[in-house]
């Protein structure tokens, strides 16, 4: 997702209606970009990622003439036949392999439809061009140039110029060493021993895609002809940058000229076409719409459909839209056109019971027992460390869930226990009178012989703290359990790190081992920086539910 | 001279006998309650015995990031330790409270930062032994400078100090007339209570199985496959990235060959739309990629996996399944940000069900969680089409409030899952707004501190309430 800042008069004098600031942020939202705040004369919009065409000013106020009905239907974009051309050699089939280019003239640039270009460029770098590394666009002056241009490959010492913001010559290498750009985007190209450039007759550098274009031919107020280059890594998202961009210079009042681009003539802007099965549109969106009203609606949202078959539309998709996959996305704009608000709520007859999981009932259970024992539900993080589940359990590391690339070591891993997360709740509380007591009956996560090698296992953890606190403390609400259940639990004792010694055993249930009991050892309080004595339970109640159910 | 005074205004009366003038914070601190100490108060002033003297306290409370830094010292500190032995790119500090960090320091001229790199002035190294605000936090000792910047928390507290009258002092106990007073308050006792954030969710699993859905459970470790691929996320989507999804070193991979032919079948949707009509993304797709482990980012996963299971156990159509569960962001913890959050996601599978159905569901659900106003408005998720953002009237802001996302699974994930085609409608949403009001917190992460007070005097959340 990506948020552009637009002007707002640029806007409403590219859509050419007068339109109210309260109506634009209620009703502008409907057409699929939302509109967060209009401020001092600029408007926040944040664009999704199957529009990119919308990332300019140019781009939204096409859009809006459709949806606003100032001017409905396919946009015409005449492409001129031109002479230019782009000859690709062989050595960026490993690198970069593909370009397209585009040629605009007689234009008359002001300050802000720079702006807005330079914008557009920005963002379509960052969202379709992943950050640059899938496509690259270069704007430059055409004057300054002598086509045909070459686009190929070279050693990263072999070729100097001057990049835009410095002053001096740098060969490719130093421009990936020195300059900004090429150090934020020189991973693109790590694992190149030759780099890309375009030149021109001359072989003067115009660019050095992805990272810099030449000074030289940098676009400004003066500028009359544009020569554009998108460079990238797929063909079609360079090509669908090629016409966004081409056509939202165009809006300012060009005229697109192609270029051969390796024997191939582009922008190619010729609309491409789709089937809209009407049957099917009206079964998906439950909308009994007539032909002619499904038209209207394409044609707001800059579509163009004619009658195919009785039951079908020929719909002309502009050549500036990506996504465009399946006729699903046709519906989508149909819809939008038609108002997400005219959508009335309909429920439709499906015969089912409401069926809960049993683990989820008998956990609702346990918690209703241990709220009516008078002890406060927590809600802990399911994120640990090591350094929490382990060391400060006294506890010997071993493999747990862990993350590759954590933020923070405190969310390194999953928690494989309840009892560390009682503790940090203690340690929450310790401003608090005593005495404390609280439960959980919640997931953690151990590694196992399942297709992913770990599964949730559902925990019931119950710990107390006060001034004083003995194993009955904890021993006597294991015993309400027993009671209410029904069932019989058997302590036997043994030794654990993190508990007393002689104060600690395991729970049995008809021999099968379901957790631990007994009181927390007093380095573990201390690693805790708790003041006062702890006692608690743990027990496995997924493996209790299909025990005893 | 005989008075009538109820047992709790005797009492006291009695403990200010001794020293003439006591504060309500004395009392409660001897184990009264608060408020049947005013009551008392006022029972006793009405009959001259005592005078009410307000005064006021200013009482000083850390916030969560005055408690870290506390724990860790301030991110600024924290930030020039790092840079001790030489410069730092920024990148490299992620795991720090970063932005923060940079400002502080900044503006204390303690770094410098050039091209991405953070080193430290001569400023910063003469600073590099105390961490000053931490001292000052640990030692109560707070700066004008740390309520601004929302360290520490500043309360003006009303206290009331009974005194006790010159015919308060001339009265003897022994004149008093006990009567009990039925208005007076007395202490509430300790219970166990249910968290107040699992009371919202709580009541929206009851919503679903009300509505006759049927509960899916699944595991938070999920193939890559799940999570992005099945649910046609291009493999090079930013949402893979990183910093946004946890990927995991243990276990690392999956075993996902349970999935059989339809990894093929999710293959070819991805690279030329397989038979399900689309023309696909035209992109490379691994399977390797899709194999990698990592913590579900959306209970959408758990959805697609039981679209699968539908497949495999041959379940018939249609059908209503809901889950209110957990999921994990890669995301830096802050006042808005948590790195896991809860959503309820719901599938409704089957042939004749259309987008009004969608929004009539959401619309019943919303409406039983006491939202009287619902909107819809257009978004993208890459496996819905007629996406939805779902947003609710907040009445007490006068807001639309975001609530989650919901649409129509494409086609492109539907017949790899299912095998054949229908319609299936998905919502995932999200109440973590609804028990944050209830709880009266502006801090997202006290949904998981737990303390006590806000546990014990939350009230429990009900829809009208």
């Amino acid at each position: 997702m990506a948020n552009i800042q637009i002007d707002k008069n640029e806007f409403k004098r590219l859509l050419g209606k007068e339109i109210s600031d309260k109506k634009l942020l209620e009703q502008a939202s409907y057409l699929g970009a939302h509109w967060h705040s209009i401020e001092n004369g600029k408007a926040e919009v944040e664009v999704y990622p199957n529009r990119p065409d919308l990332l300019s000013v140019e781009g939204l106020a096409r859009a809006y003439k459709g949806f606003f009905g100032v001017q409905k239907g396919l946009k015409d974009y005449p492409v001129e036949k031109g002479d230019i051309e782009v000859k690709k050699e062989e050595s960026v089939e490993e690198v970069r392999p593909y370009i397209g280019a585009a040629v605009v003239r007689n234009l008359n640039l002001s300050k802000k439809s720079i702006e807005s270009l330079i914008q557009l460029q920005e963002k379509l770098h960052k969202t379709m061009g992943r950050e640059r590394n899938k496509l690259a666009i270069g704007l430059h002056d055409l004057s300054q140039l002598k086509p045909p241009f070459k686009y190929k490959a070279v050693k990263p010492g072999e070729v100097s110029f001057t990049p835009l913001e410095h002053e001096k010559q740098m060969s490719l290498e130093e421009i990936l060493e020195k300059h900004e750009k090429g150090v934020k985007y020189s991973w693109i190209l790590e694992e190149c021993d030759k780099y890309p450039i375009i030149t021109d007759a001359d072989e003067k550098v115009l660019s050095f895609p992805p990272i810099i274009n030449n000074k030289l031919t940098e676009v400004d107020n003066s500028t009359e002809n544009v020569f554009i280059d998108v460079t990238g890594k797929d063909r079609q998202t360079v090509e669908k940058a090629l016409n966004i961009v081409a056509t939202a210079i165009a809006d300012r009042g060009g005229t697109i000229e192609s270029v051969w681009v390796d024997g191939k003539e582009l922008p190619d802007l010729y609309p491409e076409e789709m089937s809209l099965d009407i049957h099917y549109f009206r079964k998906i969106s439950g909308l009994s719409l007539m032909e002619d009203e499904i038209k209207e609606r394409l044609e707001k949202m800059n579509y163009d459909a004619e009658k195919e078959t009785s039951d079908s539309l020929k719909v002309k998709i502009p050549a500036y839209r990506t996504n465009i996959m399946h006729q699903y996305d046709l519906i989508e704009d149909i819809v939008i056109a038609h108002g997400y608000g005219e959508i009335t709520p309909e429920l439709p007859e499906v015969d089912q019971i409401g069926d809960q999981k049993g683990i989820e009932e008998f956990t609702s259970l346990l918690r209703q027992i241990m709220v009516s024992s008078g002890v406060l539900e927590t809600n802990t993080y399911f994120l640990s460390s090591k350094d929490k589940l382990f060391d400060k359990m006294e506890s010997e590391r071993k493999e747990i869930v862990e993350m590759k690339n954590s933020l923070t070591e405190d969310y390194s891993a999953l928690r494989n226990w309840m009892t560390p997360s009682m503790l940090q709740v203690l340690k929450n509380n310790r401003h608090h009178g005593y005495p404390q007591k609280f439960f959980e009956a919640e997931d953690v996560a151990v590694l196992d012989d399942s297709p992913t090698g770990a599964s949730n296992v559902r925990k019931l953890a119950y710990i107390v703290s006060d001034k004083e606190v003995d194993f009955n403390d904890v021993r006597e609400v294991l015993q309400v359990l027993e009671r209410d259940l029904g069932e019989d639990f058997r302590v036997k004792a043994d030794e654990k790190p993190f508990l007393k010694s002689n104060r600690s055993g395991d729970i049995f249930i008809d021999g099968e081992k379901l957790g631990f009991i007994g009181e927390i050892s007093q380095q573990v309080v201390e690693n805790w920086d708790l003041e006062k004595p702890v006692a608690v339970f743990e027990l496995n109640i997924d493996k209790l539910y299909e025990l005893i159910y | 001279m005989f008075v009538k005074l109820s047992t709790q205004a005797i009492e006291i009366l009695e403990g200010l006998k001794k020293e003439e003038t006591k504060s309500v914070k004395q009392f409660t601190e001897e184990g009264f309650d608060q408020s049947t100490v005013n009551r008392a108060g006022l029972e006793l002033e009405e009959n001259s015995l005592v005078k009410i003297e307000e005064e006021e306290e200013i009482v000083y409370e850390l916030t969560i990031e005055g408690q870290e830094i506390i724990e860790n010292g301030s991110p600024e500190h924290q930030l020039i330790q790092r840079l001790k032995n030489g410069a730092k790119q920024i990148s490299e500090l992620q795991d720090l409270n970063i932005d923060v960090a940079l400002g502080k320091a900044r503006s204390k001229n303690w770094i410098k930062i050039e091209e991405g790199e953070a080193y430290l002035t001569d400023q910063g190294r003469e600073n590099l032994g105390t961490d000053q605000i931490r001292i000052r936090l640990e030692n109560q000792d707070y700066a004008e400078e740390d309520i601004e910047r929302g360290l520490v928390r500043q309360e003006t507290k009303k206290l009331r100090r009974l005194i006790l009258s010159e015919e308060g002092k001339k009265i003897d106990l022994e004149e008093l007339v006990e009567e009990f007073n039925v208005e007076a308050h007395t202490e509430t006792p300790k219970t166990g209570k249910k968290h107040f954030y699992k009371e919202v969710t709580d009541y929206a699993r009851t919503t679903w199985l009300e509505m006759g859905f049927e509960e899916m459970s699944g595991d938070f470790v999920v193939p890559s496959l799940l999570n992005f691929d099945a649910l046609y996320t291009p493999q090079d989507h930013p949402a893979r990235e990183l910093h946004d999804t946890f990927f995991l070193k243990t276990p690392e991979k999956a075993d996902i060959s349970e999935y059989g032919d339809k990894i093929d079948h999710i293959k070819q949707t991805h690279q030329d739309g397989w038979t399900t009509g689309s023309k696909g993304y035209k992109t490379e797709w691994n399977e390797e990629e899709a194999a990698k482990n990592i913590l579900r980012t959306h209970t959408t996963a758990v959805s697609a996996r039981r679209l699968h299971e539908i497949d495999v156990n041959k379940e018939e159509l249609p059908k209503k399944l809901f889950i209110v569960g957990r999921n994990f962001r890669n995301e830096t913890v802050d006042r808005t940000h948590l790195a896991g959050f809860i959503q309820t996601d719901g599938i409704v599978v089957g042939e004749k069900l259309n987008f009004k159905n969608l929004k009539g569901y959401i619309s019943e659900f919303f409406e039983r969680m006491g939202y009287e106003k619902f909107r819809i408005i257009p978004a993208y998720y890459p496996y819905t089409e007629m996406s939805a953002e779902v947003q609710v009237w907040d009445e007490e802001d006068g807001s639309w409030l975001g609530a989650g996302g919901a649409g129509l699974f494409r086609p492109e994930v539907v017949k790899p899952l299912l095998g054949f085609e229908a319609t299936v409608l998905a919502w995932g949403l999200g109440v973590p707004r609804i028990a944050m009001k209830a709880a009266d917190i502006e801090d997202i992460r006290e949904l998981y501190r737990n303390d006590i007070e806000i546990l014990e005097e939350t009230p429990i959340w009900r829809p009208d309430k």
